[in-house]
């Protein structure tokens, strides 16, 4: 398929530099003294190697990360340590700060809280008075926010916080394991700008994408399905049989928003073989899907609302007669759409084109498919397959950075021991205005991820931008010059030291992972 | 072209871009419209076309609504319009058929003015009722097509005449002019393709130079990207464009305070990048810059803007509601359109992929339909009415029982706009929409 891109292609030449050739002149390495150290030894194909892992099953290089690589010995040995350690993790709880353990509180807590909102605000009303926000929330400072009128901005502001450290601290989240979780959160994304979905980001991004992030499919897109967060952003909460009644009498049929999102986004894929009429049914298999602000899990199956009919999605029968009626009505079709082949093949080819190339050899995700089917949807499988595979490491499959990926990697570059959240704040700058803000995409496809979308001229200076920003109070990133080409290196040596790490994050060098 | 460059002039780049804005602007010619060719005396300004695309299936029947007839009220017993009745809290009637939204009040006088046309069953032939297969398709002007084309927009952006040989020659050392400007989206599919195009950031960051501000650093940076790779030509065309865009707007919005509107548009300005919530809000800042910037260059004869948040699956309201503030700050940023882009030729187009279901959904909202209402406006268009065809809302009328059916493909009436506009003959429109048909029914849309 040939690739439109708003300039022209990236040339030949500069994928050579800047993949191939992180060659380490010995000429300007003298003016870095840190070169003579270690790696002065490792070969130029080794580095880029080394970048590619470090730089894809995490953001980037970090001091501590450049050591562990270098300690193993081979990239693709510590690549699958790394798979060990992300799938390890996932099944414990995240490590949060103690500000913002709240997005990760147990669910009935967060439903009443959202609700004490909901009630602050309506006596605010009464009263006429405006409600000033807490100036901190911006400096993603919490400690003094409790206020039950800005609940769901804090949480929101929290979850992103989370995200941020998560990306760039691999002391705090297995770096590969916050990609994963970028990953399945974008392929089932929700909103934080909807209203109601607010509260339940964090928690999602939790308790669904991470916790999942290596196991069943079929258990993480049920996890998604049943989360407060996707039941809200996608109105299945609200959608019943039609004739039946709903809360306080108010609501009186089908959505099929959600159906349609399952089918389309989650599972099958645009082409994937459904019609209308299955999207119609589906909706009337989730009929009584709703919230539960009082359940552990977030969850409540209203029975009174469920559709009883006979009803049939991609020629399976519901009921059936075997598994029964209602919620396992919903169950039963969830199971079956993430184990359709259309299923795998839209997973792997977009796990192929988040960790390998924008187009990614056909041969790849056809082995990631037949894994996902003879595995039963296994996650970590699929991607040791990923891992091993020689078009994970081939260096004409470039990937540019997103904003996201640009932001954690320049984060991490500069981040040694305590994080400084006004860059975690600089860096949400910098992704609002790149059109990339964490949990901020509105439409359920999730942002893209490819070059076409990201390599924009005016875009590429705004990078630069928050380079210079976050690199000023920085003395070197030392360990990471040795993976930049001589012609990058040669420029930076030239200017005075306090541009130097600003110019070594805005260089296209760090442009590709 | 007007504007004060700063005393340092920084790197060779943008000296060679600032020759090149000479050498252009003696040159603004398009391949071959027959209009334009008539006489070299008395050249005919070409006329600007902006695109707005309301993304997410905006519901096109609170917008112009059907208020005569009865089905409409049946189908959708708690999210219809009121009929007319003389108030603002009403549907505001246009004839005996069809009124504006009461939040669409902004409007009217346009539509008076005859310069406002509505197309009420229009869209895309494709039934795909994935919002991004139908976007996909609108933008590329190929219904049913996946997989990478170029942009429609980007593909009229190149039909540019070569120009002068000087230009030809500057050309080659540097990225060629844009003619097109999208404001707000990251890289809208609409703009790819092969020729150069200006994407500006939404809101208020638009008008910041960032690092390129100062000098020492700016040279810095342009030494990184000083090479002859892709990248760096991106990045160079980058910078320029980027810094001549934050000149523009921010000598515009001095200008403008200093004739005493400067509170007005600050503080609308503010509050259109502050409020993140509503994106047809930032809809209003980022047309006030198309309009500047479009202004200020004149080679710039194609905009894109667009705004989201049109997905109301679930209580969309009325009178007042989502939909409603959505609509309220839509019509505003129209009415800020029509005062830049009144020029002779100018047309602004609104469209969306596709409509929502005549019928209300269970949950006081709409799921995704297919035709949809589509909007015209310009001194060329034949305003103050609607036009095509309109079968009514009768169960027997809808497309698979459910949607109102497209009538009009959205190509024959954008070929309608391109011919008016951009004087292009039937077969120029061709490869912007391959195999599309002359659509002889709307050929009064536009006046001759």
């Amino acid at each position: 398929m040939a690739m439109t891109t708003k300039i022209p292609e990236i040339d030949r030449r500069f994928a050579l530099k800047s993949i191939a050739f992180y060659a380490v002149s010995t000429v300007s390495a003298a003016s870095f003294p840190s070169l003579s150290q270690g790696t002065g030894t490792t070969g130029s194909f080794e580095l880029a190697l080394q970048w590619r892992a470090m730089s894809r099953l995490g953001y980037g290089p970090t001091a501590a990360l450049v050591q562990s690589i270098q300690a193993v010995g081979s990239p693709r040995a510590w690549a699958l340590q790394q798979l060990d350690m992300a799938a390890t993790a996932s099944q414990r709880p995240p490590v949060l700060a103690a500000d913002v353990a709240s997005i990760n509180a147990p669910l009935p807590d967060i439903f009443a809280a959202d609700r004490r909102e909901a009630e602050a605000r309506r006596t605010i009303k009464a009263q006429g008075d405006a409600a000033a926000e807490p100036t901190g929330l911006r400096r993603l400072e919490f400690a003094t926010t409790t206020d039950p009128l800005h609940f769901n901005r804090t949480m929101v502001q929290q979850a992103a916080a989370w995200r941020l450290g998560a990306c760039s601290q691999p002391e705090v989240e297995v770096p590969l394991l916050a990609r994963m979780t970028e990953f399945w959160f974008n392929h089932l994304n929700i909103y934080a700008g909807k209203g109601s979905v607010r509260p339940f980001i964090g928690h999602y991004v939790i308790n669904v994408a991470r916790a999942h992030a290596f196991g069943k499919f079929e258990d993480l897109l049920l996890a998604s399905a049943r989360h407060p967060g996707m039941l809200r952003y996608l109105d299945q909460f609200q959608s019943v049989a039609p004739g039946t009644g709903g809360d306080q009498g108010r609501l009186r049929g089908l959505n099929e928003n959600y159906a349609r999102e399952l089918l389309e986004l989650h599972t099958l894929g645009v082409d994937g073989g459904y019609t209308q009429t299955d999207v119609r049914e589906l909706a009337r298999v989730l009929t009584g899907w709703t919230t539960g602000p009082a359940e552990s899990d977030g969850f409540r199956f209203a029975l009174r609302a469920h559709d009883t009919g006979n009803k049939q999605v991609l020629g399976h029968k519901f009921p059936d007669g075997v598994f029964g009626g209602g919620e396992r009505e919903g169950l039963q079709a969830i199971r079956m759409l993430a184990h359709q082949p259309q299923t795998a093949a839209r997973i792997s080819l977009r796990l192929a084109q988040f960790f390998v190339a924008d187009n990614p050899p056909p041969a790849l995700v056809a082995r990631l498919s037949r894994t996902f089917l003879d595995t039963r949807g296994d996650m970590r499988s699929v991607m040791q397959v990923l891992l091993e595979s020689d078009a994970f490491w081939a260096a004409e499959n470039k990937l540019f950075k997103t904003p996201m990926d640009f932001a954690c990697s320049a984060l991490a570059a500069v981040q040694d021991g305590t994080p400084d959240r006004r860059q975690w704040v600089q860096a949400m700058g910098f992704l609002n205005n790149a059109g990339q803000p964490l949990h901020g995409w509105q439409t359920p496809d999730g942002y893209k991820t490819d070059a076409a979308t990201w390599l924009a001229p005016e875009a590429l200076t705004r990078r630069a931008d928050f380079a210079l920003t976050i690199g000023k109070q920085i003395r070197d990133v030392d360990f990471l010059l040795p993976y930049l080409s001589a012609a990058t290196r040669a420029n930076i040596a030239q200017e005075k030291p306090a541009l130097r790490v600003g110019l070594a994050l805005a260089s296209p060098d760090f442009m590709y992972k | 072209m007007l504007y004060t460059r700063p005393t340092s002039t920084p790197s060779t780049t943008l000296k060679r871009r600032q020759w090149l804005q000479l050498a252009g602007a003696a040159s603004a010619a398009w391949a071959a419209p027959a209009c334009w060719a008539q006489s070299t005396r008395t050249v005919q300004q070409p006329g600007r076309l902006v695109v707005v695309f309301l993304r997410g299936a905006y519901d096109g029947l609170s917008a112009l609504v059907p208020h005569g007839d009865e089905h409409y009220y049946a189908m959708r017993p708690t999210i219809a319009l009121p009929k007319p009745d003389g108030t603002p809290q009403t549907t505001l009637a246009l004839d005996s058929m069809f009124g504006l939204h009461p939040a669409l009040a902004p409007l009217m006088p346009l539509w008076q003015q005859g310069v406002l046309a509505a197309v009420p069953a229009a869209g895309s032939p494709d039934p795909t009722r994935s919002h991004f297969d139908a976007q996909h398709h609108w933008e590329i002007g190929m219904p049913g097509k996946s997989g990478n084309a170029a942009g429609w927009m980007n593909t009229l952006a190149t039909f540019r005449a070569t120009a002068p040989e000087e230009y030809a020659q500057a050309a080659t050392k540097s990225i060629a002019k844009s003619v097109a400007i999208g404001v707000g989206e990251a890289n809208p599919q609409i703009l790819a393709g092969s020729a150069p195009v200006q994407l500006i950031a939404k809101g208020e960051a638009a008008k910041r130079q960032g690092a390129l501000g100062g000098e020492r650093t700016r040279d810095a940076i342009m030494r990184l990207y000083g090479g002859d790779d892709a990248l760096s030509k991106a990045f160079r065309a980058g910078a320029d464009s980027r810094m001549q865009t934050a000149q523009t707007l921010t000598a515009q919005a001095s200008m403008s305070m200093n004739n005493g509107m400067g509170n007005g548009m600050e503080s609308r300005e503010m509050q259109a990048a502050n409020n993140g919530a509503g994106a047809a809000q930032g809809l209003l800042l980022d047309a006030q810059h198309l309009g500047t910037l479009m202004r200020q260059d004149r080679q710039l004869q194609l905009g894109f803007l667009s705004a989201g948040g049109w997905d109301t699956h679930a209580n969309q309201g009325s009178v007042t509601g989502a939909l409603a503030n959505n609509l309220g700050n839509f019509s505003k940023a129209l009415v800020q359109l029509r005062r830049d882009f009144s020029q002779p030729r100018d047309v602004v187009v609104v469209c969306s992929e596709f409509g929502r279901t005549s019928a209300e959904n269970g949950t006081r909202g709409t799921d995704h339909g297919h035709g949809n209402t589509l909007w015209v406006m310009g001194n060329q268009v034949n305003g103050g009415r609607w036009h095509g065809q309109w079968t009514g809302l009768a169960l027997g009328s809808l497309h698979d029982g459910r949607d109102l059916p497209v009538h009009h493909d959205f190509r024959g009436v954008l070929a309608q706009v391109l011919r008016s506009a951009m004087g292009l003959t039937a077969a120029q429109i061709d490869p912007l929409f391959p195999g599309y048909a002359w659509d002889s029914t709307l050929d009064g849309l536009m006046r001759a």
